[in-house]
C-alpha cells in the first residue's frame, strides 16, 4: 500500500485487504447453504434463469396454443381468463408468444456468449503469444471496437436476410473484441508469471504452455465476461427485433412482440408490456448471476467494481 | 502534454483508417448490384456492364476503397439509394436531435450518477449503498425501450406531465425543447447512469481508503469537501474512463430511444435505412458515430492529466 502514494499509478495496488476473501473458498463450495448464504445473487440469479430456461423448453406444455396461429375475430382482446396476456392485433395469443420468446432471447444469449468466449479466447492467445502477428490483430480489434456495438450488429444485419443464426453471427461479431483484448491481456500478465517462466527455461512447447498454464488462469474472468455478454446479446437482439432488423417476423421474440405491439401501445399497453417484463427479468437474472461469479471467482475485481 | 497529445492523435489514424476499411466492406459485400438497380428493368447486360464502367464499380477492391475514402474525406458519403439526396446532406438535417437528446443525457446522467457513487461509496454496505447498486443493476438490465415504455406511459399518457412523442427544435424556445427530451434522456441514461455510478464508487473506495483523506478527516474538514473535492477528483480518472467508453452504450442506445419517442434524429435515419436497404446511408451514419466514438475517446485521454497532473507522458 506504501508504495502506491508516490506511483502515478491510475489504480493503486489493493493486495493485501483481498487476500482473506481468496482463503477460505475452496471448502464453502461443498455447503449449499453457506453458499446461497454468501452468494446471494448468484443463487437468485440462477434461480431466476432456470425458470426462463424451464419456460423455454417446456412451452408448449405450459398452456400455450400455436403461438402464431391468426384469429382476426379476436384481435387486441385485453388479458382475461382464457388470454391471460391478451390476444395482439392479429388475434394471436400474447401469452404463448411469449413463453415461446423465451427460446430466443436464451438461444441468442448463450450462443453468443460461448461463440464469442471461444472465438475472443482463440484471437487473445493468438495475439499474446505470436508477438508479429499482435500488433495487426489488435488494430482490427480496436477498429471493430471503435463502432459501436449495437451499429455494428445493425449495419451486419443489413446486409443479410433476418434469421436467428444472422443474429447470432452479427451480435457475436460485435461482441469478439472485448474478449480477445481481455484475453491477451491476461496472456501478457500471465507470461511474466514464475510457474510460466520456469515452464519455459524446462523446455515446454508454447502450445503447451499456453493449454497448462495459461489457459486455466482464464477461465474465472472468462466466465465473468461471457455472463455479462450473454446479457448484453440478448438485449441487442430484441433491440433489432424491433427495429426490424433481427429475428423474422414469423419467430415470436420478446423483441418482435414488442415491435408489433407498439402501434398500439398508446391504447394496448399489455402487448407490449409482457414482454418487456420477461426480457427485463431474464437479463437481470443473467446480470445477478455474472455480478455474483464475479465476486465468487475474482475477488480482487470484486472490489475494483 | 503537446508532443504526447499530438502523438496521441495521430495514433488513432490507423484505427479509424480500420474502421473506415470495415464500414467500406460492409457496402461492398451487401447484397445486389447497384449497377442493375440503377439501370432499371428494361437493360440489357450491355447497359448494365456499360454504367457499371461508368461508375467504376469494375474496378479493384483496393482501388474503390482508397477512391471512397477520398471522397470521405472531402465530406462526400455518397449518395442515398432511396431519396437519391447526398447521404452528408440527410445526415446534416438530422444531427440536431440527435446530438441535443445525447448531450441532455449525458449531463443528466453526470448529475445523477456521480453523487450516486460519492454517497453509496461513503456509506458503503448500508442501505443508501445497496439501494444505489440495486438500481444500478436495474439500469444495466431493463433495455432502453422498455424503460422508455414506461416512462412514456406513466409520465406522459396518465399524468401528461411531458410529450408522448415527437422533437421541437430548439428555434422554437428552450422549454418546449426540453421538456420533449426529458423522458427519452432518462430512458436512454439508465444504462449509462449504472456504468459511471459503478465505477464511481469503486475508484471512490479505493481512494477513501488512502492515508490524505485520514489526514484531511484528521485536521477537522468536514466531510463534504472531502467527498467531492479531495476525493474525488483524485477518483476522477477512471471515472472518465468509463465515461468515454459508455458513450457506445449512448450511441447504440439513441438509435432506439429515437424509434419509441419519434424523434427525428440519426437513429431515426438509421433505422429506416435499414428497413429500405439503403447501405450508403448506413454506411455514413456508423462511420460518424465511430468518429464521433474514437474522438470522445481521445478527449478523454487527453482530460486524464488535467485530472491528474501526476500522469505525465
Amino acid at each position: 500500500m506504501s508504495a502506491t502514494t508516490d506511483t502515478p499509478a491510475v489504480r493503486p495496488a489493493h493486495a493485501a485487504p483481498a487476500l482473506p476473501a481468496v482463503l477460505p473458498e475452496p471448502r464453502q463450495r461443498s455447503r449449499v447453504g453457506r453458499f446461497v448464504v454468501r452468494h446471494p445473487t448468484i443463487v437468485i440469479g440462477g434461480a431466476l434463469l432456470l425458470a426462463m430456461l424451464f419456460i423455454a423448453v417446456a412451452a408448449p406444455w405450459l398452456g400455450t396454443v400455436d403461438p402464431t396461429a391468426l384469429a382476426p375475430a379476436k384481435r387486441t382482446r385485453p388479458p382475461s381468463a382464457q388470454y391471460w396476456f391478451g390476444t395482439d392485433m392479429l388475434g394471436r395469443d400474447v401469452y404463448s408468444r411469449v413463453m415461446y420468446g423465451a427460446r430466443v432471447s436464451l438461444l441468442v444469449g448463450f450462443a453468443v456468449a460461448a461463440l464469442s468466449s471461444a472465438i475472443g479466447l482463440l484471437i487473445g492467445l493468438t495475439a499474446g503469444f505470436v508477438r508479429w502477428a499482435d500488433g495487426l490483430i489488435m488494430r482490427c480489434m480496436d477498429g471493430l471496437m471503435s463502432i459501436p456495438p449495437i451499429l455494428l450488429a445493425v449495419a451486419l444485419m443489413a446486409l443479410t436476410r433476418g434469421s436467428v443464426q444472422n443474429v447470432i453471427m452479427a451480435i457475436t461479431l460485435a461482441e469478439t473484441p472485448r474478449v480477445a483484448r481481455l484475453v491477451r491481456g491476461l496472456v501478457l500478465s500471465l507470461r511474466d508469471q514464475p510457474y510460466v517462466e520456469a515452464a519455459i527455461a524446462a523446455g515446454t512447447r508454447l502450445p503447451r504452455i499456453a493449454v497448462r498454464h495459461i489457459l486455466p488462469n482464464t477461465t474465472a474472468p472468462l466466465t465473468v465476461q461471457a455472463t455479462y455478454i450473454c446479457a448484453s446479446a440478448m438485449i441487442t437482439e430484441a433491440i433489432l427485433s424491433f427495429i426490424g432488423a433481427g429475428t423474422p417476423p414469423t419467430i415470436p421474440s420478446w423483441g418482435n412482440i414488442m415491435a408489433e405491439g407498439r402501434a398500439l401501445w398508446e391504447v394496448k399497453p399489455y402487448i407490449v408490456f409482457f414482454p418487456a417484463v420477461f426480457l427485463s427479468i431474464t437479463v437481470l437474472a443473467v446480470n445477478l448471476m455474472g455480478d455474483g461469479l464475479r465476486d465468487a471467482l475474482d475477488p480482487r475485481l470484486a472490489k475494483r467494481l | 502534454m503537446l508532443r504526447y497529445a499530438a502523438r496521441r492523435i495521430v495514433a488513432t489514424i490507423p484505427v479509424m483508417l480500420i474502421v473506415a476499411l470495415i464500414v467500406f466492406s460492409l457496402l461492398y459485400l451487401a447484397p445486389g448490384d447497384p449497377a442493375a438497380i440503377i439501370a432499371g428493368d428494361q437493360a440489357t447486360p450491355a447497359d448494365v456492364e456499360r454504367i457499371r464502367e461508368s461508375l467504376g464499380l469494375d474496378r479493384p477492391y483496393v482501388v474503390r476503397f482508397a477512391d471512397w475514402l477520398w471522397h470521405v474525406m472531402q465530406g462526400d458519403l455518397g449518395v442515398s439509394i432511396f431519396t437519391n439526396l447526398p447521404v452528408t446532406k440527410m445526415i446534416a438535417q438530422r444531427v440536431q436531435p440527435t446530438v441535443s437528446l445525447m448531450t441532455t443525457t449525458l449531463l443528466l446522467s453526470l448529475v445523477i450518477a456521480i453523487p450516486m457513487g460519492v454517497v453509496a461509496a461513503w456509506r458503503q454496505g448500508r442501505i443508501v449503498d445497496r439501494a444505489a447498486m440495486v438500481l444500478a443493476v436495474l439500469g444495466f438490465s431493463v433495455p432502453v425501450f422498455v424503460v422508455g415504455y414506461l416512462l412514456a406511459y406513466i409520465f406522459a399518457l396518465q399524468l401528461d406531465w411531458f410529450p408522448v412523442e415527437g422533437y421541437t427544435p430548439i428555434q422554437d424556445g428552450f422549454w418546449p425543447w426540453l421538456s420533449g427530451l426529458i423522458l427519452p434522456s432518462v430512458a436512454l441514461g439508465g444504462i449509462y447512469v449504472a456504468l459511471i455510478a459503478r465505477i464511481t464508487r469503486a475508484s471512490m473506495l479505493e481512494v477513501l481508503s488512502q492515508d490524505y483523506i485520514r489526514t484531511a478527516r484528521a485536521k477537522g474538514l468536514s466531510e463534504r469537501p472531502i467527498l467531492f473535492v479531495h476525493a474525488l477528483k483524485n477518483a476522477a480518472v477512471p471515472i472518465v474512463t468509463v465515461v468515454g467508453l459508455g458513450f457506445a452504450a449512448l450511441i447504440g442506445g439513441a438509435v432506439v430511444t429515437e424509434s419509441v419517442f419519434a424523434i427525428p434524429g440519426l437513429g431515426r435515419l438509421t433505422v429506416d435505412a435499414i428497413l429500405r436497404r439503403d447501405y450508403p446511408v448506413i454506411q455514413g451514419v456508423v462511420l460518424l458515430f465511430s468518429f464521433v466514438y474514437v474522438l470522445v475517446n481521445l478527449i478523454v485521454d487527453l482530460l486524464y492529466t488535467v485530472f491528474d497532473p501526476r500522469i505525465r507522458y
